[in-house]
């Protein structure tokens, strides 16, 4: 385990300040003893960490807006997004003009420290400064480029939804924003994005791909001839489906009518029958009532015969 | 807890030191900081062996400089020192604050430096005004080379100071053994401080490894007792540390076994190291140029030299490093012939893609054809570099065999192992010296030698003239001869010789054709050996000492406990229960064949660990040359 004497360090400056006084032995005391030196930073170290900090503005940018970017809610419901596709351009092209710059600054700094006639170590510590920051910017590229590939994916997929007939040939409409400064700078940061020699050749076939799934998006706008064909005769079925269907709702409609005047004129009938009914009612009351009392004056006369 | 080795133990100290003493936390896509790393020859054969250039490159160190050459000033990078605290260095180091080299400066002392020397920096800081530029001054007992997982060796500059040679020789003053017990001192300290742990010492009586381990009691009895400073409190050990267990530090002196070191191997890092040039697990050879073409007379090409660097990342040396030779060559076809597989695959991937990307082909394929793309683009660094060690491990292979065939080591190993395990011999010594075919004159010197040693009583002086004869024809330089004597003589007054142990190794015939032509190892007439596992001296008596078996080799072994208070002279253990770690350090110098003996006895008993150590690495050659100086004088 390591230990730290950097304190014990200090009091030795310290013992052999005393022992020089003692001594008699000064050393200039000069202001500069008491404020920190400071050392003149060359022009070069300022202006790498110039793009150390733009690079890392750009990763705090990109860091923040990442979870809207992404909006892993669900591919249809537009509700729940934050962000529209406007604004996801935005950012992408925010940040691809901000990649370009660094990396130009980079370049632009390797031919001057080239240039400089320096010393070999001291080139050889630019040659790596600079590598170590373009090994950085490609980092925070990464995490850009992620962010992109999840968009597109994203957008492949809804595109494959919302096929009807998605065994046709690839004809990817993107109604979101093909634009051909985006396809020339994502080659562009691509190519810088994915290093070097041996995986060159099948890096550009990667990038023709997605040329080409750009570009087949942006000249084919409009359906086909058949497509469209095939599109009027579906309108048309649907259409004189919804017609019959309207027609015999409307019969119904009239036959429901119907059934309720009738069910009406029953109810009247029924309710005069009752009144009816119920003097029927009162005379048979009448009626059994005299039969009663006829059958007892007979009975009576019975009796006196 | 020693269970992480102690390859990852110093490697994480030397990262904290690289990131200005501070933790490293997991931070990906960090601000790169960049700085300069200075360090003497010390420090250089510490850090080669555990990081490469490109992890110092990822680490931010731009520029990484020998103390002592010209360095230009860059005023405006920190710069970390990794120095032993000797004079020039301290003098160097006034010097570039005199100079105004850098912008702050990070000192890191590989052991600990004095309060004098420390003060003589910091005059020479007042002096320059640039006491405040020294930001951090460390102590960091990292004073030891770790070359494996469980391997170390002390030094590699300045090793004949501290040599088998240096300690053995007959005319050493006291002065010099107490500087030599000293340094070895020091550097096992700090390895105990960077392993984090107090062990128990053992050792024998009446030897160096004795004085080594009373030292080294001392040492660690006197940090224990210094509460403030003590560099094994319970947080430099680590969080987690559970283990009640320590472990034992077995000091052995290398008088104990002079076989092992003399002795011809067959497995892989052992055969490397004794027929190549290799150290600090980088072997170095001349790139074999093809059959001659340059016409008579012409001065003939001069071959470059290659280096190549074994290291923890190389798999198949992590797998095979201990396999018997032949193991190797089968594997190394297997591997090309794997490889070779998926470069076909690629290639054909990258066919089928050329044809796919004319017709429009579906979405689905496409994002299928895409994903095995990005996996076969991603798989090619991967594959790139397995080529590069196949190659890397071809050339070695078929260098090492070279020497097996032309020296006919496959013999001498066989007759060896016979002779360490007294079974019966085929052939007569005599014969095998005179056997103008077999062998260099140093191997036929190795081979009487271990025969010497381990014979239960000297030869007759008839016999020893035949030999004497017979090896000065062959070309042999006899001093060894006479050193050994001596030894052996004074071995036999001191203890009864040491037994090599059972079986040795068993011939499985001939090794014909096995592999099919495409095979570029050729082992035809090559014995194709299989090693018995068998207990060197070392392993055996760590063996007794680890599971506490009584033995009367090792029962008067002295008994160290730095952390009880009153020490005592005896022998008897404390601890009755068998330890589960444990460190074993040959003081006078070791070699891989002990260290593979080592982990092979280790494979078979899982849950233990061992460590080896020695305070020189020397393969039987050095060693020879070590023991001839020895026997001139």
């Amino acid at each position: 385990m390591a230990v730290d004497i950097t304190l014990l360090f200090k009091a030795s400056v310290k013992t052999v300040k005393t022992r020089n006084k003692a001594i008699g032995v000064g050393f200039d005391t000069s202001k500069d003893e008491i404020l920190k030196k400071s050392r003149p930073k060359t022009d070069f170290s300022n202006r790498a960490k110039d793009v150390i900090t733009n690079i890392t503005r750009l990763k705090d940018f990109l860091l923040k807006h990442r979870k809207d970017y992404i909006n892993a809610g669900g591919l249809i419901s537009s509700e729940y997004s934050r962000m529209t596709d406007s604004e996801r351009d935005q950012i992408d092209q925010d940040a691809q003009i901000l990649i370009r710059t660094c990396s130009d600054a980079i370049n632009h700094l390797r031919t001057e420290a080239s240039k400089n006639a320096l010393s070999a170590q001291t080139k050889e510590h630019q040659g790596a400064v600079l590598d170590l920051t373009e090994m950085y910017l490609k980092s925070v590229c990464k995490l850009y480029s992620e962010q992109r590939a999840i968009r597109v994916k994203r957008v492949v997929d809804k595109k494959r939804l919302s096929r009807l007939e998605p065994e046709k040939r690839n004809k990817l409409v993107d109604s979101t924003s093909p634009k051909t400064p985006v396809i020339s700078s994502t080659e562009q940061v691509d190519e810088k994005a994915i290093q070097d020699e041996s995986t060159d050749k099948s890096s550009t076939e990667i990038q023709d791909n997605n040329v080409a799934l750009w570009e087949n998006g942006k000249v084919e706008d409009e359906l086909s001839p058949e497509e469209i064909q095939m599109f009027e005769q579906e309108n048309q079925r649907l259409v004189s489906e919804m017609n019959s269907l309207v027609d015999e709702v409307r019969q119904i409609e009239g036959k429901v009518v119907e059934i309720s005047r009738l069910q009406e004129i029953f109810s009247e009938k029924v309710l005069q029958q009752e009144t009816d009914i119920d003097n029927i009612h009162q005379l048979v009351v009448g009626a059994t009532e005299n039969v009663k009392e006829g059958n007892e004056d007979i009975r009576e006369v019975k009796i006196l015969l | 807890m020693m269970a992480a080795s102690i390859r990852e133990k110093q490697t994480a100290a030397l990262k904290r030191m690289l990131n200005f003493n501070s933790p490293l936390m997991k931070n990906n896509a960090a601000e790169p900081v960049w700085k300069v790393l200075i360090y003497d020859r010390f420090g250089q054969d510490i850090i080669s062996p555990l990081l490469a250039v490109k992890e110092l490159r990822d680490m931010g160190i731009t520029l990484h400089l020998l103390l002592h050459s010209d360095r230009d000033a860059i005023p405006d990078v920190p710069a970390i020192y990794f120095v032993m605290p000797t004079e020039e260095n301290i003098d160097r180091i006034c010097q570039d604050l005199r100079s105004q080299l850098y912008e702050s400066y990070y000192l890191n002392f590989i052991s600990a430096i004095s309060r004098s020397k420390l003060e003589d920096i910091a005059s020479a800081a007042l002096g320059a005004n640039a006491v405040t530029q020294i930001t951090k001054v460390f102590d960091q007992y990292l004073n030891f080379i770790t070359l494996e997982d469980d391997m170390f060796v002390l030094c590699n500059q300045n090793k004949e100071l501290i040599s088998y040679h240096a300690i053995n020789k007959p005319d050493i003053t006291d002065t010099d053994m107490e500087t030599i017990m000293d340094t070895i001192v020091d550097s096992l300290f700090c390895f105990l401080v960077t392993l984090g742990a107090v062990p128990i010492l053992r050792c024998p009586r009446g030897n160096a490894a004795e004085m080594v381990a009373v030292k080294l009691d001392k040492k660690l009895r006197e940090n224990l007792r210094d509460a403030r400073n003590s560099l094994f409190t319970s947080d430099t050990m680590g969080t987690g540390q559970f283990s009640f267990q320590r472990p034992v530090l077995v000091l052995l002196d290398r008088n104990l076994d002079l076989a092992t070191p003399l002795h011809h191997t067959w497995t892989y890092q052992a055969l490397v190291h004794d027929v190549l040039d290799f150290h600090l697990n980088r072997v170095t050879m001349e790139e074999s140029t093809g059959p001659e073409n340059s016409p008579a007379g012409a001065r003939p090409k001069k071959k470059n030299k290659k280096n190549y660097d074994l290291t923890a990342a190389d798999r198949f040396w992590q797998k095979h490093k201990g396999s018997p030779f032949p193991e190797v060559a089968e594997s190394v076809q297997q591997e090309l012939d794997t490889y070779r597989a998926q470069e076909d695959e690629v290639k054909r991937l990258k066919s089928i893609m050329g044809l796919e990307g004319e017709d429009e082909g579906a979405i689905s394929m496409l994002s299928d054809n895409t994903a095995k793309l990005t996996s076969a683009v991603s798989s090619l660094p991967e594959l790139l570099e397995k080529k590069r060690l196949i190659d890397l491990h071809t050339n070695v292979a078929t260098a090492v065999l070279e020497h097996i065939k032309t020296r006919k080591l496959d013999v001498y190993f066989e007759y060896e192992e016979k002779l360490m395990s007294k079974s019966t011999l085929d052939k007569s010594l005599l014969d095998m010296i005179s056997d103008p075919d077999a062998g260099t004159p140093e191997d036929k010197m190795r081979l009487f030698l271990i025969y010497y040693i381990t014979s239960q009583q000297p030869p007759s002086e008839v016999d020893m003239e035949q030999y004497r004869k017979a090896l000065a024809d062959a070309g042999c330089n006899l001093s060894p001869l006479n050193y050994i004597r001596q030894w052996k003589a004074f071995a036999k007054m001191a203890a009864a010789p040491a037994n090599y142990g059972g079986s040795g190794a068993k011939a499985m015939g001939l090794f014909s054709r096995v592999m099919n032509t495409g095979s570029q190892f050729v082992m035809e007439g090559v014995k194709n050996l299989v090693l018995k596992q068998h207990n060197l001296p070392v392993t055996r008596i760590l063996d007794n000492l680890m599971e506490m078996k009584s033995n009367p080799e090792t029962d008067d072994y002295r008994y160290f406990d730095p952390k009880m208070l009153r020490g005592s002279e005896s022998s008897v253990p404390r601890n009755k229960n068998p330890f589960q770690e444990a460190i074993i350090f040959v003081v006078g110098g070791g070699n891989y064949i002990e260290y593979q003996n080592l982990v092979d006895y280790v494979k078979g008993k899982p849950g233990k660990h061992v460590l080896y150590g020695c305070s020189e690495l020397f393969n039987a050659s050095q060693f020879l040359k070590q023991l001839s100086q020895l026997g001139q004088k």
